[in-house]
């Protein structure tokens, strides 16, 4: 074995052996789902002694107190309005802002990039009075349309649309292409790979989203897959085996979609890394 | 071209919303913030000044929480950093193809939304029957994880750990992989060792990029809620009690909305403090 490759051998091995640390507790939670509560509540080994899908069984089929499908319809609602309304504002404005006249556009873009360093957590008391005043509260609205004023949209797609060359929007307004007609026309198909990128992030983050949904949202029907689960920990507390199936169940879209979409949600992430 | 309808049309569903819920909050939760402001009771909301403010700055629970979220961002930011650099030079040294399978192993725990990850950790960490203390136990070792003050919150920062490194290591690897191949090559025709290519061009090069990675973590790690809400409630002794949780606590538990959004300010300012003091150090260091 010669130097380099023995070198890249043994960065084989040691990703192997780290990457233990990463998989090992999610091929726990998967084997913990089959086991029998005698089991969870006092280690009898890793694999499961005797295999059931009694939690499975109990978890679904209750759906009176357990709504599990009800909050993964209510996550996957909220999270494509979201991921929607936010690509169709922030990808109109970024381009009135890259590209249309707009009087005083160094001020407000200035203004909506310097809202970039603002937490989120800041705006959570002052958005909780204005939902309350709106009626908004306990509604999916609460949680789709105050994420569409997020300045993060408009920052990266500004950015792209600086670097499309002019000349094509001119020879479709030659041609008498409306503006719309050249923003759908022109600029969105030149443009899908920054917006499935934004379309992606915005949809993982409105389904992760923790602290919104549970302060915005009251009602056990209400919920998203997030605070349902986190409520069941709370009223099932000694119930581990019901806990874990349920944790299992509500990962499993997103295990589905991470291995279709791997490719784009990677280079997105490391992509919005590299910007400074 | 000749010019059209203002680009306002385009900018205007955006701005209208940018304006209602974030400038509007912003400035509508700063006047809350000095005022008394109890939902809930009977109290007229009063103007109190910036009385909210030094009641914060005297409030012992207050530097408990900051106490507790510093030390997360301290325990959690460094280590998060090294471990991610080392991780992405791993992932860089592995050949094209085995490469995207180790990095989508690195990256699986962040698909565990935040009440998963943290219902699957508080079973591990469970003092009588978590896996831990079991793999521990014929060892002679019983660690009260999340009992014990002095365990709790390092408990916390392994979980968003195992969490959270996907991320970083993600970005740091596309950024090592952007250094152009022919100035290690460079290197080594001059006779610089392994070693020396890694810190004296590899890293300078990838600075932006760690930079960047640092900042974002740092920032994020000041807002943690999600994690230690799941795991330990902010207990024991509210000794893992973070900042947002306060928050949290004040306005949704007790309702004290305008002690709640004077306390964001107080996190916000705290964030920004760390941030500009962070830009600062490396531009010193560059110059």
């Amino acid at each position: 074995m010669n130097k380099k490759s023995l070198r890249l051998f043994s960065a084989e091995v040691a990703m192997g052996v780290g990457s233990l640390f990463f998989v090992i507790p999610c091929l726990l939670l998967v084997l913990a789902a089959f086991k029998p509560d005698s089991e969870i509540v006092k280690f009898q080994g890793i694999l499961p002694k005797q295999w059931t899908i009694a939690n499975f069984q109990e978890v679904l089929g209750n759906p009176e107190e357990i709504p599990l499908l009800r909050w993964l319809l209510n996550s996957v609602l909220i999270s494509i309005s979201t991921a929607t309304l936010v690509l169709t504002v922030s990808s109109l404005a970024a381009w009135s802002m890259a590209r249309l006249r707009l009087p005083g556009k160094p001020i407000v873009y200035g203004t909506v990039l310097a809202t970039l360093m603002v937490p989120g957590q800041i705006l959570l008391v002052p958005i909780y009075l204005l939902l309350n005043t709106l009626g908004w509260l306990d509604t999916p609205l609460a949680l789709i349309v105050p994420a569409a004023g997020g300045a993060f949209g408009v920052f990266m797609l500004h950015q792209f649309f600086l670097g499309i060359p002019k000349d094509l929007e001119e020879a479709a307004a030659l041609d008498g292409c409306s503006r719309m007609s050249t923003f759908i026309n022109v600029i969105v198909p030149l443009s899908r790979a920054p917006m499935a990128t934004l379309f992606i992030f915005t949809f993982v983050g409105s389904w992760n989203d923790f602290l919104g949904p549970l302060v915005f949202l009251d009602s056990l029907e209400r919920y998203t897959l997030p605070v349902g689960i986190a409520l069941f920990q709370t009223s099932y507390y000694t119930e581990y085996g019901l806990t874990l199936a349920a944790s299992l169940l509500c990962t499993l879209p997103t295990f589905i979609a991470f291995m279709i979409f791997q490719r784009q949600i990677i280079s997105g992430m490391a992509a919005s890394g590299m910007k400074e | 071209m000749k010019p059209r309808a203002s680009g306002w049309i385009f900018a205007a569903p955006y701005l209208t919303l940018f304006m209602a819920f974030v400038i509007g909050p912003l400035l509508f939760g700063f006047a809350l913030s000095l005022f008394r402001w109890e939902l809930l009771s009977n109290v007229k909301p009063t103007f109190v000044g910036f009385e909210n403010y030094t009641e914060a700055f005297r409030d012992p629970y207050v530097h408990q929480a900051l106490g507790a979220t510093l030390r997360f961002v301290w325990m959690a930011v460094p280590t998060t950093i090294i471990l991610a650099l080392v991780i992405a030079t791993g992932l860089n040294a592995v050949a094209g193809k085995r490469q995207g399978f180790w990095r989508a192993a690195i990256y699986v725990p962040h698909l565990l939304t935040v009440s998963v990850a943290g219902i699957l950790w508080r079973w591990f960490y469970n003092k009588e029957f978590g896996i831990l203390n079991a793999l521990l136990r014929p060892i002679g070792i019983e660690i009260p994880w999340l009992s014990d003050v002095a365990w709790a919150m390092p408990a916390i920062v392994l979980m968003t750990l195992w969490w959270t490194l996907g991320g970083p290591s993600v970005v740091l690897l596309s950024g090592l992989q952007n250094i152009p191949v022919s100035y290690l090559e460079a290197a080594s025709l001059d006779g610089a060792t392994p070693t020396q290519r890694y810190f004296r061009i590899i890293l300078p090069l990838l600075r932006p990029v760690l930079l960047f990675v640092t900042v974002m973590h740092v920032i994020g790690g000041f807002q943690v809620f999600g994690q230690v809400y799941m795991i330990t409630r902010g207990g024991p002794e509210l000794s893992t009690r973070s900042l947002v949780q306060y928050i949290y606590e004040t306005a949704f538990n007790n309702y004290r909305m305008g002690y709640a959004a004077a306390l964001s300010w107080i996190l916000f300012a705290v964030i920004a403090i760390f941030t500009l003091v962070q830009f600062r150090l490396m531009r010193e260091e560059r110059s």
